[in-house]
């Protein structure tokens, strides 16, 4: 009876010793690296696109239509570029906006946005959603290298019907990631 | 003489006039580092800091805003999951005015919570860096960095199951010799 109580016993304490230090957290040393000699760089040769007045239920394009702005890679390393849209927000009136299409179309108080890239006779016009989509997609070359550049033009779908003399603000955002 | 003096008049004041314009319709041109920040066993429970160097490359200032973001799936680095809160990344400043041609260093903050759960993970978030544009229909320029978080403190199976396995086979010896002994005529 007494070698069980004596097993039980060490085989508690061996159970129990063996666990801890185990469920201790480990010492261990942060590592943070940074490749700090490649930066990410582009450039846009426009910021805006000045539209005045717009009527409801018509189509702008930016002039020349695709050859508008040219965005330029610049930096050391090759990048993944994306284009997102968002809602036209009104100023002065925060309860009131144009809903961006997730197709290009329009609608009451929604409006279509595009992006063509000069050369891209595959895809054409592209719509721009509010969800990011690959600006320079293509297989084989879809990240682009320091130094290439890409022109491209934009499309504005107005809505079929919007409250009038409102001046609506939105914003087209062009992005780049390491490759 | 004097319609000389007037014509150099007209233009100074022309270009006095349209340089604005000239300077509104410029574009923005500025860069990152580093691209990607790699982060190692960082514990549950502590936090790490670093920079990101902001170079704005233009004649003219520009407002820089920071946010970050989920990259997309297809996107990430194999075998990384979506960071679970982007709340636990901070940006000091989290907007900063950059003056022509200068560089600006904006410090990050990656916390995390101290629960156990989070231990042994791999995730990563991009901190996004855009230009301001205050434009009716702007085109906003941004640039992401890639954050790659792995957390360290993953308990170590290996002894806990060594402990189980001693522990078994002393219980096991006990009641062999218990048994044996018990079965033995007195």
């Amino acid at each position: 009876m007494k070698m069980i109580v004596a097993s039980i016993l060490v085989a508690l304490i061996l159970a129990s010793f063996f666990p801890l230090p185990a469920a201790a957290q480990e010492s261990t040393t942060i590592t943070i690296t940074m490749t700090g000699v490649c930066e990410i760089s582009i450039s846009l040769d426009k910021t805006q696109w000045p539209l005045g007045d717009v009527a409801s239920n018509t189509e702008r394009v930016t002039s020349p239509p695709i050859e508008w702005c040219t965005l330029t890679i610049r930096g050391n390393c090759n990048v993944n570029t994306f284009i997102v849209g968002e809602d036209a927000k009104c100023l002065g009136d925060s309860a009131y906006n144009w809903a961006l299409s997730d197709d290009g179309s329009n609608g009451e108080h929604i409006y279509g946005l595009w992006f063509r890239i000069f050369g891209d006779t595959a895809r054409g016009y592209v719509p721009i959603t509010k969800t990011p989509s690959e600006f320079w997609p293509y297989g084989g070359g879809s990240s682009l290298a320091p130094g290439a550049y890409k022109q491209f033009g934009l499309k504005l779908l107005t809505p079929t019907y919007f409250v009038s003399g409102r001046l609506m603000q939105t914003q087209i955002t062009i992005s780049a990631v390491a490759a | 003489m004097v319609r000389r003096i007037k014509l150099a008049g007209l233009v100074a004041a022309l270009v006095a006039m349209f340089l604005p314009y000239l300077t509104l319709a410029q574009g923005v041109s500025f860069g990152v580092s580093p691209a990607v920040v790699r982060i190692d066993n960082l514990l549950p429970g502590e936090a790490t800091v670093f920079n990101l160097t902001i170079r704005n490359k233009d004649e003219i200032a520009h407002n820089f805003t920071t946010a970050t973001f989920h990259p997309p799936k297809k996107q990430r680095e194999k075998g990384r999951a979506a960071f679970p809160d982007v709340s636990w990344i901070s940006f000091d400043p989290d907007q900063i005015e950059v003056p022509a041609q200068s560089v600006a260093n904006v410090t990050v903050t990656v916390a995390i919570p101290p629960e156990q759960k989070w231990a042994g993970e791999h995730w990563e978030a991009w901190l996004g860096v855009a230009a301001e544009s205050s434009d009716l229909l702007g085109v906003r320029a941004r640039l992401d960095v890639r954050l790659l978080v792995s957390t360290g403190g993953a308990r170590s199976n290996v002894r806990l199951v060594a402990g189980i396995a001693v522990a078994i086979a002393l219980l096991g010896c006990g009641g062999y010799y218990y048994f044996r002994r018990k079965a033995r005529p007195e």
